[in-house]
């Protein structure tokens, strides 16, 4: 708590900060002349499921009378796949993960973001407004937003003991009630569990041939336990819902929306380790709303929006200061931060094209 | 001259339409299917076999083109099944409200496809209808697993979308039958079997065919029902089309798949087309 207070009692936004009641008027006063010119518009965000939810977006779409619409994008691949085929500029704000967001930035699909503009941008976490991996000539290109891991979910209703092992997804036992995610992270998720990162994290991301043909067998022998592969978190919500799963690969929000419906989902990282994610909101360099785009960034990046993101999908926030905001339960999700340091975070794959043909393999085989 | 213009121009809206948002994309296809890509999957533009190559030497494409045509063989014979009793039905046995009963059958193309699919997820599933009624009645002691994400409810939601499109053709070859023929082969003592298997259907052989010909190239098409009730086996080779422009970014390689199905499906409409005028007239059935 006292590092939060005083990050606020350095910030030179210290006086507007308090006054919290309406906290996007912190921006610079030269936005204030336009924002009116804003009505009507529609900010296009895309992004993965639950990075729009209504909960936290209700509130900038009334403040400035826009629109906030999202489309979800199911993989990285995708995103990269739509914004290579004119996404750039149908979207003015995107949320890459960590493999593909320094691609992103090196092929100019977005713009460089005025972090002067964003209030709370010294109070996001230090550790991942720094990373270099967006930051080209000295310009920042993504704000931090969220991060998480890919966690090993299960019912526990049906899985009684907490699994300790990716494993248990080979485990006889639960034939047919395993999802894995139509994605090609199921590679680092064999390299993991063949220990290959134990000593270089990197290892999962530049796998030799060999590798990836003994991460295929491994897939493949893995195929009669499997009901099937989600393609979206949705979809992923819904066979847990149905009781077609047990056990899954997937991310906090699916444990979240499912329990808020009396179910009881448990996420654990094996011992394996779990890979994860750090996900940068970024504004594309086609956006024709790039200032509405930048209110949003600052909107959004508040203590208690990033709270509201929080609270509604379960996933760890890059502003620290959103801890005061938080219910009991909430915090309990927040202090997961330390765990920042088990995760393997997904780094950029050179032969991407390579272990997506590797994974239709897998999808193939008979 | 005038009277020329005069035939032709009623086409003209559709073959312009045909050539703007038919053609030109097959030939950007064709031409995209000989460029290369870098890493990134931004396309280089050249001359280069590589993405065929590609096609013709894993069997994730070319193989996956088969298994799929054997699928959509096997949906157009279940459609044509479903379908021939149905059209039988209709078009000899019902006297009144033909009209309506033909109606029904295009009924449920009025329901959008991906609402279909969900519903099957409904009957098919662990704690779906067909489970929960089975194990009610003793059938089964657990849920059938297999009945739900895998190849045979993938098969089944296609037979189920594509009966209609099997079936209209079917009845109307079958309307198209003179009753005076099977007037006739009644009076000559044939049963309604051998009237079946003797007059209507070698006269029906060409609605069969191009009901048939719908169905299996319509599956060739689809990747929606395998996406949304496929298994993990359930691979169709749209849905690597799909990856291969959504996912994989890599379109020279999803052009080429994309020329090699569309030159396999104008094969089979080839030969549909010619065994329809086959055995269209009346006369050529010499027997």
């Amino acid at each position: 708590m006292r590092k939060i207070f005083s990050a606020f009692f350095t910030s030179a936004m210290l006086f507007f900060a308090c006054n919290t009641g309406t906290p996007a008027n912190n921006t610079a006063d030269t936005a204030a002349v336009d924002v009116s010119k804003l009505k009507g518009s529609t900010l296009n965000i895309l992004c993965w499921e639950g990075y729009a939810e209504p909960v936290f977006t209700k509130a900038f779409e009334d403040k400035y009378g826009v629109t906030v619409k999202a489309t979800y994008f199911g993989s990285s691949d995708e995103l990269i796949s739509k914004l290579s085929n004119g996404g750039s500029e149908a979207y003015d704000i995107i949320s890459p993960s960590t493999d593909v967001a320094g691609d992103i930035v090196a092929h100019d699909f977005v713009a460089p973001i005025d972090t002067k503009s964003i209030s709370q941008w010294d109070s996001l976490s230090p550790q991942l407004r720094n990373m270099n991996d967006v930051i080209k000539d000295g310009k920042v290109y993504g704000m931090p937003f969220t991060w998480g891991p890919d966690y090993l979910i299960y019912d526990a209703d049906v899985v009684k003991a907490e699994p300790t092992s990716w494993k248990v997804f080979e485990d006889p036992q639960y034939k047919g009630q395993v999802s894995l995610w139509d994605d090609i992270s199921n590679i680092y998720l064999i390299g993991q569990l063949q220990g290959l990162d134990k000593t270089d994290k990197a290892a999962l991301y530049n796998m030799s041939d060999a590798q990836l043909q003994s991460a295929k067998a491994e897939l493949i022998k893995m195929k009669p336990q499997i009901r099937k592969y989600w393609a979206t978190a949705g979809e992923l919500d819904n066979m847990f819902k149905n009781k077609e799963v047990a056990l899954a690969v997937g991310w906090p929000l699916t444990v979240a929306h499912l329990n808020k419906e009396g179910r009881n989902l448990k996420a654990v990282i094996p011992s394996e380790g779990a890979t994860g994610w750090i996900d940068r909101l970024m504004i594309t360099s086609g956006s024709h709303n790039k200032q509405l785009a930048l209110l949003y960034l600052d909107y959004i990046s508040q203590p208690e929006n990033m709270a509201k993101v929080l609270s509604a999908i379960n996933y760890n926030v890059a502003n620290p200061g959103s801890e005061r905001f938080l219910s009991a339960d909430d915090k309990k999700i927040a202090d997961a931060s330390q765990f920042f340091d088990k995760l393997n975070f997904w780094q950029t794959v050179k032969e991407r094209k390579k272990y997506n043909e590797i994974w239709n393999e897998v999808k193939s085989a008979q | 001259m005038k009277a020329w213009l005069r035939k032709y121009s009623l086409l003209l809206p559709l073959v312009v339409w045909l050539l703007v948002f038919l053609v030109l994309p097959y030939c950007f296809i064709f031409i995209q299917s000989f460029f290369e890509t870098d890493s990134f999957g931004k396309t280089i533009p050249g001359v280069s076999i590589d993405s065929y190559q590609r096609a013709f030497s894993n069997s994730l494409y070319i193989g996956t083109i088969f298994r799929t045509l054997i699928y959509a063989v096997l949906v157009a014979f279940l459609c044509i099944l479903l379908s021939l009793p149905l059209a039988y039905w209709i078009a000899f046995k019902v006297k009144r409200n033909k009209t309506l009963l033909y109606t029904l059958i295009s009924l449920p193309l009025w329901v959008s496809y991906i609402i279909r699919a969900y519903a099957w997820k409904i009957i098919l599933g662990k704690e779906g209808l067909l489970n929960t009624f089975l194990q009610w009645a003793h059938i089964t002691d657990k849920p059938v697993e297999y009945f739900l994400y895998s190849t045979f409810s993938t098969i089944v939601c296609l037979v189920y979308i594509l009966t209609p499109f099997v079936a209209i053709p079917i009845y109307t070859a079958f309307e198209q039958i003179p009753k005076s023929l099977i007037e006739a082969a009644k009076d000559l003592g044939a049963g309604s079997f051998t009237t079946f298997r003797k007059i209507i259907f070698p006269l029906a052989l060409p609605g069969i065919i191009s009901g048939g010909t719908f169905a299996l190239v319509l599956t060739m098409g689809d990747f929606l029902s395998p996406l949304l009730l496929g298994g993990p086996n359930t691979l169709f080779i749209s849905n690597i089309v799909q990856n291969l422009f959504g996912t994989s970014n890599d379109r020279p390689l999803g052009s080429a798949v994309g020329i090699l199905i569309l030159l396999l499906i104008f094969l089979i409409l080839g030969i549909a087309a010619r065994s329809e005028k086959k055995l269209s007239s009346l006369k050529s059935d010499s027997r």
